[in-house]
């Protein structure tokens, strides 16, 4: 898949880096040919990179709130809401906790996640695995019909009926998370820990990946016979269709990330039918699993499925409103959060209020991905991550992210004041994902010159923050277009009227 | 950057028929194998030439799962041309294609020029949607057709330009009104100033228009 080598981060997850913040500045510095100008505890902020030496006080600040027998959680977030640490699996951890998947009581964390990982493999078995099985004996055996449930049993409450309504969920989701972060590589690639659960040789369960190859499969079936063509065509060639080759095949006994996403995706769904699957989920839950899928506590990455299950299934308690439709125009609803930010943006920039305003762009226009999606398709995958420990560790819960916005807003006033509705439109639609380059030198060179203070506690604060420039030519009138280097997490806090500043 | 007249379209169709990549052809000439999702709406600009004149065309790319259509349907209030898009190697989303066309039609301008597009049109050995059966839908429901692939930009260009261009005789049948701007029309910056006099400048400017075809 060559477009994904293409990309710089496409080594993400490069088994050897601690982390990829590490190697990657690392290789900067080296493509720039000159020394170092920022020591790695310095740019990574939280000593990511576990060669800073002596530990980086931030980690012991950390250790110190999480080495209470009982967490103070006021004290957690207003650590977390400068940035996590990733060393350690410090991230992993506090996030578990933000996210109220692990209590505040340490002594009970062992046995909770035991409890809940075990129930996450039930789920597995009833949703996943136990349909499969009755499928897979269908195909080789006759008298499977003759029992009292099989697939033309006309019951609603026939297990098979449920099966085939669920493909529908399956199908869409599966479309979706095959292309999840399509700028890195990490989603494609083979897991460490394969569910032994449903990979099990001996019994070859069906996996949901087979599930969906069948189910393309038969749909087209039924659909050529409905439509009078009693010609079917080669089975070869459906299985070519159901299966495209632009994506990898892995070998049997492995599955991709995307697979383990596509899983629990799919477990949410069936568990709460309400909601089920809406595109845009498969971008929450992205993030999540690949934190904890890069866990550096082995331990616990190998339970990276089920925990990102519970802290998906507890952030979505917290955001289902905006994917829900009939909810829209609500208090609750993604609409009302939209109006939120402009009207944010009347308070604290009331010119640009206006302008936007005049121009007739609306927040729906672009406010709707970004929250909905909590700005994970607005920045590189490492930047979200950093955005999200401020999010998680915001106690009225979300409220930081109308003030993101409307610092993305205000942070390239200039431009929108400028431009006219088409170049404002790009301007405020192009994600930093779709539109990569790799890391310029020239962004940091004049964040530099601003002082080195600045750039010491701007880089603290959001390493890897100035990655996200558009490409030239993006735009109609070829014009290159940075975010410009203010840190838009400290202009958040300001409105915010919190002290956010680095530590030292 | 001047122009006679813009026109808004929609890009509608199931998720993954390549609707965001069809946009990204047409306005940056670039193919991106595996484009992010689309939520809620992706917009895009370009300016084309018919008969001489500069036509700029504002395209609304929208989300293809049906639960984003109550958001979609905004979108469609004041388009000008919608492109209807199915990939020919998924017959599932050719067999969506009437339920789309009923949620364009209700939510649009009755004028509205739709054009059906069969996309992916390089993966032939993949085909599962005859061309004929796309022409034949398009006929029966009134549509332009063409298959595309936004992989090889083959038809690119054409789809775009030829909505134009029928939305364009459409305005010089008269059959727009284009001083109402519901209908996804807007006449450029300087006509605004000759039309903006009175009726009788308008009438004039879309006599002008008319005329102008009459020579092709």
């Amino acid at each position: 898949m060559a477009f994904l080598c293409l990309h710089p981060l496409s080594d993400l997850q490069e088994p050897s880096s601690p982390s990829w913040l590490g190697s990657r500045s690392q290789r900067e510095h080296r493509r720039q040919g000159d020394a170092p100008r920022w020591k790695p505890s310095v740019i990574l902020g939280f000593g990511c990179a576990s060669f800073a030496s002596p530990p980086c006080p931030r980690i012991a600040d950390f250790q110190d709130v999480l080495k209470e027998p009982t967490i103070a959680l006021e004290k957690l977030r207003e650590l977390s809401f400068s940035g996590i640490p990733c060393e350690g699996g410090l991230r992993c951890l506090c996030w578990k906790i933000l996210l109220n998947y692990l209590p505040l009581e340490r002594a009970s964390w062992t046995s909770i996640l035991a409890k809940q990982r075990e129930l996450y493999s039930q789920f597995l078995r009833e949703m996943i695995i136990q349909p499969g099985i009755a499928k897979a004996n269908m195909g080789v055996s006759r008298e499977d019909v003759t029992f009292e449930d099989h697939p033309l049993n006309p019951n609603p409450d026939s297990r098979w009926n449920t099966y085939f309504r669920d493909n529908e969920v399956l199908l869409q989701i599966d479309k979706d998370v095959r292309r999840l972060c399509p700028d890195i590589s990490f989603f494609q690639r083979a897991t460490e820990y394969p569910c032994l659960l449903i990979l099990d040789p001996q019994n070859e369960f069906e996996t949901l990946r087979k599930r969906v190859e069948q189910t393309t499969l038969k749909s087209q079936t039924v659909a050529r016979n409905r439509s009078g063509v009693t010609n079917m065509s080669s089975p070869h060639k459906l299985s070519a269709s159901s299966s495209p080759n632009e994506y990898e095949v892995l070998p049997n006994g492995c599955e991709a990330h995307w697979e383990v996403v596509e899983r629990i995706l799919f477990i949410y769904a069936k568990l709460n039918p309400g909601i089920a699957y809406v595109q845009g989920m498969n971008e929450i839950v992205g993030p999540l699993y690949y934190t904890f899928a890069t866990d550096p506590n082995s331990e616990w990455k190998e339970h990276a499925e089920a925990d990102t299950f519970f802290c998906f299934t507890n952030l979505m308690a917290e955001i289902r409103d905006n994917f829900i439709k009939s909810l829209d125009d609500s208090q609750c609803g993604i609409t009302y959060k939209m109006e939120k930010v402009y009207s944010t943006l009347k308070d604290k920039d009331v010119e640009l209020y206006l302008k936007l305003q005049e121009q007739n762009i609306k927040p729906q226009f672009f406010a709707f991905r970004w929250l909905t999606l909590l700005l994970s398709q607005e920045f590189l995958l490492p930047d979200v991550i950093r955005i999200w420990d401020s999010l998680f560790a915001d106690d009225s819960r979300f409220d930081f992210l109308l003030l993101v916005c409307c610092a993305m807003l205000i942070l390239i006033r200039e431009q929108l004041l400028e431009g006219d509705f088409t170049i404002n439109m790009r301007l405020l639609q192009m994600s930093a994902r779709s539109y990569r380059k790799p890391r310029s030198s020239k962004t940091r060179s004049s964040l530099a010159a601003r002082g080195p203070g600045l750039e010491e506690k701007t880089l603290t604060l959001c390493p890897g923050f100035w990655d996200t420039q558009m490409p030239v030519g993006s735009q109609p009138e070829g014009k290159l277009q940075e975010w410009p280097a203010p840190d838009l997490l400290t202009l958040g806090c300001s409105h915010r009227g919190t002290l956010c500043h680095a530590p030292s | 950057m001047t122009y006679a007249y813009l026109f808004k379209y929609i890009i509608i169709g199931d998720t993954g028929v390549g609707k965001s990549c069809l946009l990204l052809q047409f306005t940056d000439k670039r193919f991106q194998p595996v484009h992010d999702l689309t939520i809620g709406v992706e917009f895009g600009a370009r300016m084309v030439n018919i008969d001489g004149k500069q036509i700029k065309l504002q395209i609304w790319d929208t989300a293809g799962q049906e639960s984003f259509r109550s958001i979609t349907r905004s979108y469609y209030r004041g388009a000008a041309g919608a492109l209807l898009v199915y990939d020919i190697t998924r017959r599932e989303t050719f067999n969506h294609l009437t339920s789309w066309l009923e949620d364009a039609r209700q939510h649009s301008s009755s004028n509205m020029v739709i054009m059906l597009i069969g996309n992916k049109s390089d993966l032939e050995s993949r085909r599962d949607v005859k061309r004929e059966e796309g022409e034949a839908f398009a006929r029966e429901h009134g549509l332009i057709f063409m298959e595309t692939s936004a992989k090889t930009a083959c038809n690119v260009e054409e789809a775009f330009i030829n909505t134009a261009k029928e939305i364009y005789r459409k305005i010089q049948q008269g059959l727009f009104d284009v001083h109402n701007e519901a209908n996804g029309i807007k006449i450029g910056p300087q006509q605004c100033i000759s039309t903006s006099v009175g009726p009788s400048a308008s009438q004039r400017n879309s006599r002008d228009v008319g005329s102008n075809s009459g020579c092709c």
